[in-house]
């Protein structure tokens, strides 16, 4: 999977098996990685602890990832933090959407861990 | 033009019968020249001369007199002015040309047309139904979820070497997991599918219900026949007392509305004596497969009956028509609610005696349509929302107000649209108030019989909206929800 890289990236997913891999890529890959399952655990974990960057599913229970995004992008300490959104909603309008709320980078399920890995590199800065 | 048809006719039929313009002509007693110039539609041809000329084809004069073809060079018209035949026909008048040289190919076009449309609305049918159908969406979503499970997984596996034995085991357990549900979303949706081909004709009861009250256009003759000799009944009257205002304190806040109250009140009193009437029209009407759609129908179909003895038809039209359909005057006249009156209001079709064409929508805040009776140019789904501009949902911003516009289709129908988002049932402590809206709609040519299209200019308000995001083809729609199905 390339050079190791380093991070801290939180990964924003529910569904278990697709976490085992995120966690696992990017763990190879040299990241720090923390899980949560949903959207307020997330934005309270963000508030907590630093990150270099997020992978945020849209589809959450409860909060959906598009709230969280803009929740993030009213909090002055997160404005800016990066967030590669993973969803399995692929419209056109999602993703319109997602952008216009302040993600900086959108892949579809089913995705490449590569393409997964090069992504949360890129936007990490590692 | 049935006029311009019959000279067509009869060349058309002379020809055929192989006769010269100069033999007819000597059998109808006329010259040759003249039977030339009816022919070319230069002079009429009518009473006794028809009757010689049709003698003369060895024919009836209802042959010639063009009524049935005028019928057809109409309908070829209408055909030709569908925005959605896209005005290719430039001059629609050459129809009646058409059907006299070529009937039966003009009769093949109006077969044709028909064919499409009956299969257009199956397309809206089935539309509304992919678009909205949760199962549909949670089944892609769920296949989606395990694609990527098992995408993920065997991409790991592949990579081979660096993989611990526990990780191995790991993401193959990861890949038969998703493998498995996999199958069983498939399987769900094989049957899904092959159950929707068996039930295209309805999905759910009140899809049957729609069926039948749209079958009677949401007018019954019989149950306001049966109202208005109810209305002196005793139970009936006291039910029908004037709703009591709610004293104005808080332990009354779980009680219904005075006119909700009202209305359930006679319902309950003219339900025994409505109970032939109404199990006469629901019976075994094919509209109506089950039981369930058979109970949902007969409770319609009382407070059908109920609202008809609240606001009698011929007063209410009348009334309706002085006031131009001001809902709240029309409410307070008969001492029901606005919803009550809206309802009612859209059931004015009694042959002869109609009031304007009202199309009705009721949906809740989420979107869910609770009732509804579309207009034949305003498909209105069955499932889930219509298009996001309709006031029907903007109408939820300020309950209690009306919210109106007119609003144009792509297929440039134009239509006047008013809604209010009003409170439905009992409070429970805790509890957000229930919210409905309730929207009329009529077409924008019956805007100046109805108060609410009063002081907007059409030239410059008139919204561009749809129908459903999914067959709308406004790409640019900044309220799109969805992609179009035809892009």
């Amino acid at each position: 999977m390339g050079s190791v890289a380093t991070g801290q990236i939180l990964i924003v997913e529910d569904e278990s098996n697709i976490v085992e891999s995120l966690r696992f890529i990017l763990e190879q890959a040299g990241f720090e990685v923390e899980i949560v399952s949903d959207g307020k655990a997330a934005l309270s974990r963000l508030r907590r602890d630093r990150f270099d960057a997020v992978v945020l599913d849209l589809m959450l229970p409860g909060m959906n990832g598009f709230d969280v995004l803009k929740a993030m992008r009213a909090d002055a300490e997160l404005a800016s933090l990066p967030v590669l959104v993973l969803t399995a909603k692929g419209q056109a309008q999602d993703r319109k959407t997602a952008e216009a709320i302040g993600a900086n980078a959108f892949i579809t399920k089913p995705f490449s861990n590569a393409e997964v890995v090069e992504q949360v590199r890129a936007l990490s800065g590692a | 033009m049935a006029q311009a048809l019959t000279g067509l006719k009869i060349r058309a039929l002379r020809t055929e019968k192989g006769l010269t313009q100069i033999e007819l002509a000597r059998r109808a007693g006329i010259s040759a020249s003249y039977l030339n110039l009816i022919e070319c539609n230069k002079r009429p041809a009518a009473g006794a001369l028809l009757d010689r000329i049709g003698q003369g084809l060895g024919v009836d004069r209802a042959a010639l007199d063009g009524e049935a073809e005028q019928r057809l060079a109409e309908t070829l018209e209408e055909i030709a002015s569908d925005p959605a035949i896209d005005g290719r026909a430039k001059r629609p008048a050459d129809a009646g040309a058409v059907v006299g040289r070529h009937p039966d190919w003009a009769e093949l076009v109006v077969r044709l047309y028909r064919a499409y449309n009956d299969r257009h609305q199956a397309v809206l049918a089935l539309a509304d139904r992919l678009n909205r159908d949760p199962f549909l969406s949670e089944s892609v979503h769920r296949m989606l979820t395990d694609i990527t499970s098992v995408r993920s997984a065997a991409e790991i596996l592949e990579s081979g070497g660096a993989l611990s034995t526990r990780d191995n085991a790991r993401f193959l357990s990861i890949v038969g997991s998703a493998s498995r549900n996999l199958s069983a979303t498939a399987q769900s949706l094989v049957g899904f599918f092959e159950s929707a081909n068996i039930r295209v004709r309805s999905a759910t009861p009140m899809e049957h219900v729609d069926a039948f009250i749209f079958e009677s256009d949401n007018y019954f003759d019989r149950l306001e026949t049966l109202a208005a000799g109810l209305r002196d009944h005793g139970a009936v009257a006291r039910a029908m007392a004037p709703a009591a205002p709610a004293p104005a304190d808080g332990a009354t806040a779980s009680l219904p509305a005075p006119e909700t109250a009202r209305f359930r009140a006679v319902r309950e009193a003219v339900a025994p004596m409505a109970a032939d009437a109404v199990d006469g029209l629901v019976g075994d009407h094919g509209a109506l497969g089950t039981e369930e759609a058979r109970d949902l129908a007969t409770a319609a179909l009382h407070s059908y009956t109920a609202a008809a003895v609240l606001m009698p038809y011929e007063a209410f039209l009348e009334r309706a028509e002085d006031c131009r359909y001001d809902l709240d005057i029309l409410s307070r006249a008969f001492g029901v609610s606005y919803e009550q009156a809206a309802h009612r209001a859209a059931t004015l079709r009694r042959p002869g005696r109609e009031g304007v064409r009202f199309g009705y929508m009721r949906s809740d805040p989420s979107g869910y349509v609770t009732k509804r009776l579309p207009l034949p140019e305003l498909p209105m789904p069955r499932y889930g929302t219509g298009c996001p501009l309709w006031p029907v949902y903007g109408a939820f911003q300020s309950p209690g107000t009306t919210v109106r516009c007119f609003g144009e289709l792509p297929s440039t129908d134009r239509f006047l649209f008013f809604a209010r988002a009003v409170e439905k049932g009992s409070r429970a402590v805790g509890m957000p108030r229930r919210l409905l809206s309730v929207m009329l709609v009529c077409p924008g040519s019956q805007a100046h019989r109805v108060v609410y299209g009063d002081g907007i200019d059409r030239s410059t308000a008139m919204l561009p909206v749809g129908t459903v995001c999914r067959l709308c083809p406004r790409e640019d729609c900044g309220h799109r929800q969805e992609a179009p199905l035809l892009a």
